[in-house]
């Protein structure tokens, strides 16, 4: 690299990591707190008992409990194990990252002057709308087909286990509270982990992006060239986002930067990167059948892609 | 690596980041790098990560229970693990950051500038809230506006000339209007078959230095241009003309005088605190 490129590199990579470092920090705080101190059962009480109700209010729930793509697995795999319908579970996995305060003040202050709040609110509804379609859908599924075989047999020998009165067993199945200031240790612990499993790709997803955003990266004129192309552009960026592995938290200070490129295209990386990337893909695996998610990856870019050209159009042909 | 020596190391890497938002803030670099409402966010951050790295750091040793039942093999998922081999993760934190405070000077090079729009013509530049910041359409109004140094030239932002070539009726009131406005010095390499242009620029800058834009006018000197420094300071004054070169309205500053200026405190002049 010359000179001039790590001059260029290092001012973009370090005025992105400036802007989004905080939001991270913020994210995974919450995300520490969460996951130390709310028991898993608690989910379950916000959700009415109506299918449908319960899978539009799992894509609510990243309101009250937001957590980034990275910490929602874990704490899904926790809640269906505990019982909580795998439709609502999936809604709240997808819709969560993006469906959160966190995320809708970071995407509102990165996108400053350029139309923050549609994008927000874009953003926002766009990922609730896709999480809940998808968890309608898997509500009408059989478990088997979405579920790893592995958790599906934990799930009915658990059925098993709950039939099974603990009043007679004759063993203690209650567990010592740890102390308070043992559980802050754990949650600051948890957010310490959480910060540094997100600081990682953050700092790839910065990296990558400083170097094509100052035309040091090779491909980057070809990618400027694809920015013009209505229906490329999008795609080029549902790919950036599923390579790149950012953090829903911090995504849209990437996004904003992307300044060839439409309006659409940055919904489209938006909404489709805190659902299906690469460090992901291998999450979900804990999860879910593979072939699920190749059919739930190949059934969101088409999906996310299709509506954010549409809304695109339906946005500048109003203005 | 033990439990233990995992979290010194996360510690120590968290308290690096942190090291460097706080520098960059106290220093006064960050005006470089952040638009003013990001600044302070930026420095709540670094403290904020240095309380969650020297807190880890401090209770490194100390037992913690997170206080709920992980379910036996079937839930391997524990609080502390990452994706990748702690060392592995640190050094993919640590060093493009360590690189890039070692590689930046607080500026673009000339061909990233070029990229950001350098020699872009106006027209070819729309941003949707400039137009709160043109100045009045009345010519008693600009000067209003607008302060006057003691040899008659009317102070302007550079902004405002550059974005008055997109705008006929600011064109007008402009056109052979006495002015004077600062930016950085830097070579003109389109239409200068003389070698008697320069070119004038200010990085505008939304949220952070890489979605910054340069705003450029054409310095035309008539002669071989003075030596400045590239990507220094200059206080220009002189005429401001509107001349269609290559179909394009250019928006150019024929010079009166020209000197060497301080930097302003803002790099990012759109904003107000």
């Amino acid at each position: 690299m010359s000179p001039d490129s790590q001059q260029d590199f290092a001012l973009a990579f370090l005025s992105i990591l400036f802007e989004g470092v905080p939001f991270i920090l913020l994210g995974t705080l919450i995300s520490g707190f969460i996951d130390i101190y709310l028991p898993a059962g608690m989910m379950d009480r916000f959700l009415p008992k109506n299918k449908f109700f319960a899978v539009l209010s799992a894509g609510l729930l990243g309101a009250v409990f937001p957590v980034c793509e990275c910490a929602v697995v874990p704490v899904i795999r926790r809640l269906v194990r505990k019982g909580l319908p795998v439709s609502c579970a999936l809604t709240y996995m997808l819709a969560a990252p993006i469906v959160n305060p966190i995320t809708a003040l970071s995407t509102w202050k990165a996108f400053q002057g350029q139309g923050a709040a549609m994008m927000t609110s874009s953003r926002l509804l766009l990922g609730f709308l896709i999480a809940v379609a998808v968890g309608m859908i898997v509500s009408k599924l059989p478990l088997a087909s979405v579920l790893k075989a592995k958790l599906v047999e934990s799930l009915e020998k658990d059925e098993t286990k709950a039939a099974h009165d603990h009043s007679c067993c004759g063993h203690d199945h209650s567990h010592d509270e740890p102390a308070e200031e043992n559980r802050l240790v754990a949650a600051f612990r948890s957010a310490m982990k959480d910060f540094v499993d997100v600081a990682v790709y953050f700092a790839i997803g910065v990296s990558i992006t400083a170097l094509f955003n100052t035309g040091i990266a090779p491909g980057a004129q070809w990618l400027d060239g694809l920015a013009k192309n209505p229906t490329a552009a999008p795609a080029a960026l549902m790919a950036l986002a599923f390579i790149l592995s950012l953090c829903s938290t911090s995504d849209a200070f990437i996004a904003a930067t992307l300044d060839k490129f439409s309006w659409g295209a940055k919904l489209a990386f938006l909404t489709f990167g805190p659902m299906m990337d690469v460090k992901l893909l291998f999450l979900y695996q804990t999860v879910l059948r593979k072939r699920f998610i190749v059919l739930l990856a190949i059934g969101l870019f088409l999906a996310i892609g299709g509506i954010s050209i549409y809304w695109q159009q339906l946005v500048f042909a109003a203005k | 690596m033990n439990s233990r020596n995992r979290r010194i190391l996360f510690s120590l890497a968290v308290l690096v980041w942190s090291a460097v938002l706080l520098y960059f803030y106290a220093s006064g670099r960050i005006t470089k790098y952040l638009a003013p409402d990001f600044r302070i966010i930026s420095f709540a951050g670094g403290l904020g990560l240095a309380v969650l790295g020297l807190f880890n750091l401090l209770t490194a040793g100390q037992q913690a229970g997170c206080g709920h039942d992980h379910g036996g093999e079937e839930d391997p998922h524990d609080h502390e693990s990452g994706d990748m081999h702690p060392l592995t993760a640190v050094l993919l934190m640590i060093v493009p950051v360590v690189l890039s405070v070692a590689w930046t000077k607080d500026e673009y090079s000339a061909a990233a500038l070029s990229r950001k729009g350098l020699y872009d013509a106006p027209s070819a530049v729309s941003l949707p809230f400039l137009a709160s910041s043109l100045p009045a359409l009345t010519l008693e109004e600009i000067e209003k506006s607008h302060r006057k140094t003691p040899d008659g030239f009317l102070e302007f932002n550079l902004m405002e000339l550059f974005f008055s070539s997109g705008d006929r009726e600011m064109q007008g009131l402009l056109d052979g209007l006495k002015v004077e406005t600062e930016g950085r010095w830097m070579d003109e390499k389109i239409r200068n078959p003389h070698g008697s242009r320069k070119r004038l620029y200010r990085l505008f800058i939304t949220c952070c230095a890489a979605d910054s834009r340069a705003i450029p006018i054409v310095l035309e000197f008539g002669k071989t241009p003075p030596e400045f420094p590239e990507n220094g300071w200059v206080k220009v004054a002189g005429t401001m003309r509107f001349p269609l070169e290559e179909g394009v309205i250019q928006p150019v500053l024929t010079v009166d005088r020209v000197l060497a200026a301080e930097p302003p405190y803002e790099e990012s002049f759109m904003r107000k605190k």
